[in-house]
């Protein structure tokens, strides 16, 4: 499986939040640093 | 995710965004956002396209998914990336807070 390599862009992704609003992550280019966090589930 | 929560002041004034990717559905996601009453921005994935994307490693067989951490600066390059080994295999916020504050300072 691929992993994330460091000091390459990282890759775009778009998906709608639980709102419906699309959020791309090329959108916070520029703007934010961004904080990736992958849920390993709500407990 | 309280951890998170706890200093999410400290990642804004960092001029960072945290994004939270999760298998559940919207549903789920919009439950638990309410329920902890959480700031940050909820992508629920259950294609599991970012999942995937990203390498999220998939235990079928044992835990579950693990937790993963990825920092993307503002240029959109992966400067961090921690994978978990375990469910409790989280960094502290201080070790991402002080990675964007080099961010920040150029580094």
């Amino acid at each position: 499986m691929s992993k994330v390599e460091l000091h390459v862009q990282a890759p775009d992704f778009a998906l709608q939040d639980f709102r419906g609003q699309t959020v791309r992550l090329a959108d916070y280019r520029g703007q934010k640093h961004v904080v990736l966090v992958f849920n390993r589930g709500f407990t | 995710m309280r951890q998170l929560r706890r200093d999410y002041d400290e990642f804004a004034q960092r001029e960072t965004e945290v994004i939270v990717i999760g298998p559940e559905d919207e549903a789920a996601f919009a439950r638990y956002w309410k329920k902890e009453n959480l700031p940050f921005v909820g992508l629920p994935d259950p294609k599991h396209t970012v999942l995937k994307l990203y390498g999220q490693e998939i235990k079928l067989f044992k835990l579950g998914r693990m937790p993963a951490q990825v920092i993307v600066d503002k240029t959109g390059q992966a400067r961090y990336v921690h994978y978990g080994h375990s469910m409790s295999d989280i960094p502290p916020n201080e070790e991402l807070l002080t990675l964007l504050d080099g961010l920040n300072r150029g580094e």
